[in-house]
């Protein structure tokens, strides 16, 4: 093996994880919060990627601009999600929150299927690519990626040195002490979901950077699918664990793929998945909370 | 095993009094026989899945798997059959041998792994453990990998040309009547029996159970278990009907969540309930696809919201702590 592929292999290693990180960090920061296990996320994700495609297309606005348009949206969303359903389930048994997001991720499939039918769809921005020895990296992928990255340090700040950050956290410690401190649990929650409903949106338009086609109602599944591992592997509601893990995964997803292709197997992108989520099994086995949480 | 006066067991004479009127209903009208098929196989899947998640409060969203597992085994079995000559009622036996045997020794690594876990994380295992299935059949090529199996011609061989719509028709609908009795039947015993009070005990309060002597390890083991082969029997039949398999439908998340949703709506661990929510899931479904083509998943997605929010304990739950101070009430809604 040349050595030029395994430094290409590892930056586009990085890349991805640094996708998936950012994918995994939103769904970890709303079970962090509010103890809810967002099975919309994936839906939210896909809704992302058509608001950058939408903008884009008709407004010829770049997935730059879509980021903005997307975090508004997720945030106002969120907290209005919230406030009609999710606040009466706060507290309940872990199922209902799982079915109450679950069906609105169907209901957010089904608008957009009902909206853009079920076509692939794509668009095309290129910045041009860079050669990196004989291999091409597109300029929008590393771009998506140095994104995703600076949002989980902004959003890091924001929860480690704003006072809403520390109200943010006091919550996801303990909703009746942050209650006794005088603060409002209610809007707390309505905000740490509404940042969790913008992250995933966020990471739906940094995933068309990196891939800007392909975009369907059902685009999301898989990477919620993925994103469990990954919350799992940097232990569920830790922020900086669900990043690492992203990178951890993205890592191991380029070395997998062409080793199962090399060892012959019939579908190497399936043994790929296979292992993922045996390495899901194994860990939820030796540590179930997590690599990364003490 | 059952003791008591017969008002005691006034929910179990309902249970078998509904099943003779839906197969009176699908002998007399032969134009909604297939859907009162599916409204069996709900009612069957539904029951088996309550003895799990309705007794222990444990979401298992890879329950799908062992569905899947119990498709695969009929479909093994029946083209083993085919291939080497041996008969036709041997070929369903084998079929249904293997289901057991593949889902129940899934099932026995699965729970004695992730029944370790709660809450959430027993929900993300699951569905690791169903994708992981999925993926390594698909991957690595086993039992057809990504292109199925598909057991119309070996059925053909072995039923005779005739015998087709026998064998697709008559034979699974009624092995999927029978196993709908038999599921809602074995509720009920677990429900009156020792171990369903532990399972009770388990989703009200684990740690409580534990320090009153339930052995909880062991209940939940075992109710998973049950719960699993009974589901892959009903699989086992129901690949009779659709004669061709695949991965991606045989290990559908949604499936599960389909199972989930009819076992809530109808009240988890009540006996009445899989029959309500089971009747109410598939009649809807069924005429929301006539009349608004395209749209039920819509409607669908906001009648769960509903429920969710307005009857927590499902339909027959919320009837029984509404009516709860009628003794009566409480023998005959369970």
């Amino acid at each position: 093996m040349d050595p030029g592929l395994i430094i290409f292999l590892f930056l586009q290693g990085l890349v991805l994880g640094s996708i998936y990180g950012i994918v995994a960090v939103g769904l970890s920061l709303i079970f962090g919060i509010a103890r809810i296990i967002n099975l919309s996320h994936g839906a939210l994700i896909m809704w992302g990627a058509y608001t950058a495609l939408t903008f884009f297309v008709g407004y010829n606005l770049s997935p730059l601009g879509s980021l903005f348009i997307a975090i508004v949206v997720g945030l106002s969303l969120g907290a209005s999600i919230f406030y009609l359903i999710l606040r009466r389930l706060i507290g309940a048994h872990e199922l209902t929150t799982l079915l109450a997001t679950f069906a609105l991720s169907i209901f957010l499939e089904e608008i957009a299927r009902l909206n853009y039918g079920l076509d692939y769809r794509g668009f095309s921005w290129s910045l041009g690519v860079v050669k990196i020895f004989d291999y091409r990296l597109t300029y929008s992928s590393i771009l998506a990626g140095v994104i995703a990255l600076s949002i989980v340090i902004i959003l890091t700040l924001f929860l480690y040195k704003t006072r809403i950050g520390s109200a943010l956290r006091g919550v996801a410690q303990d909703p009746v002490g942050a209650y006794i401190c005088g603060i409002d649990v209610n809007k707390i929650y309505a905000l740490g979901i509404g940042i969790g409903f913008g992250l995933a949106m966020m990471s739906g338009v940094i995933i068309t950077m990196y891939n800007p086609t392909g975009i369907n109602p059902y685009l999301g599944a898989p990477y919620l699918l993925k994103s469990f591992v990954i919350v799992v592997l940097g232990g569920l509601g830790s922020i900086i664990g669900a990043y690492v893990g992203g990178i951890i995964f993205g890592l191991a997803e380029v070395v997998l793929f062409p080793l199962y292709d090399y060892l012959h197997f019939h579908s190497p992108m399936s043994m790929t998945l296979f292992t993922e989520f045996v390495i899901l099994l194994i860990l939820l086995l030796i540590r179930p909370y997590g690599l990364f949480r003490r | 095993m059952i003791k008591g006066k017969i008002i005691d067991h006034m929910s179990l004479i309902i249970m078998i009094f509904s099943y003779i009127i839906i197969w009176m209903l699908k002998t007399s009208f032969p134009e909604y026989s297939q859907m009162l098929t599916l409204l069996l196989y709900y009612i069957a899947i539904a029951q088996a899945y309550n003895i799990f998640l309705g007794m222990t409060g444990y979401v298992d969203f890879g329950y799908v798997s062992y569905f899947g597992l119990g498709l695969y085994g009929m479909a093994l079995g029946v083209s083993y059959a085919s291939q080497n000559n041996l008969s036709s009622s041997e070929a369903i036996i084998l079929g249904m041998i293997l289901s057991v045997i593949l889902a129940g020794s899934v099932a026995g690594v699965v729970g004695g792994i992730a029944l370790r876990l709660r809450g959430a994380f027993f929900a993300i295992a699951t569905i690791g453990l169903s994708q992981a299935l999925r993926y390594l059949i698909e991957g690595a090529k086993i039992w057809g990998g990504a292109e199925g199996i598909i057991i119309a011609k070996d059925l053909r061989k072995l039923f005779g040309e005739e015998g087709f719509s026998y064998a697709t028709i008559t034979l699974p609908d009624t092995g999927i009547f029978i196993l709908a009795v038999a599921t809602g039947i074995i509720m009920y015993l677990i429900r009156i029996s020792r171990l369903g009070y532990g399972l009770l005990a388990i989703k009200e309060d684990e740690d409580a159970a534990k320090v009153f002597g339930v052995n909880t390890t062991l209940y939940k083991f075992v109710a998973f278990i049950i719960s699993a082969v009974l589901t892959s029997l009903v699989g086992s039949m129901w690949t009779l009907k659709v004669t061709a398999i695949y991965p991606p439908e045989s290990f559908n998340i949604a499936f599960s969540v389909e199972f989930i949703v009819i076992v809530m709506l109808g009240g988890g661990g009540t006996v009445l309930g899989p029959l309500i929510g089971a009747s109410i899931y598939s009649l809807s479904k069924y005429y929301l696809g006539v009349y608004l083509p395209g749209l039920q998943l819509t409607v669908f997605s906001i009648i769960l919201l509903l429920i969710v929010l307005l009857f927590r304990q499902g339909i027959v739950g919320e009837l029984r702590s509404f009516l709860y101070k009628h003794e009566i009430v409480r023998k005959i809604i369970r």
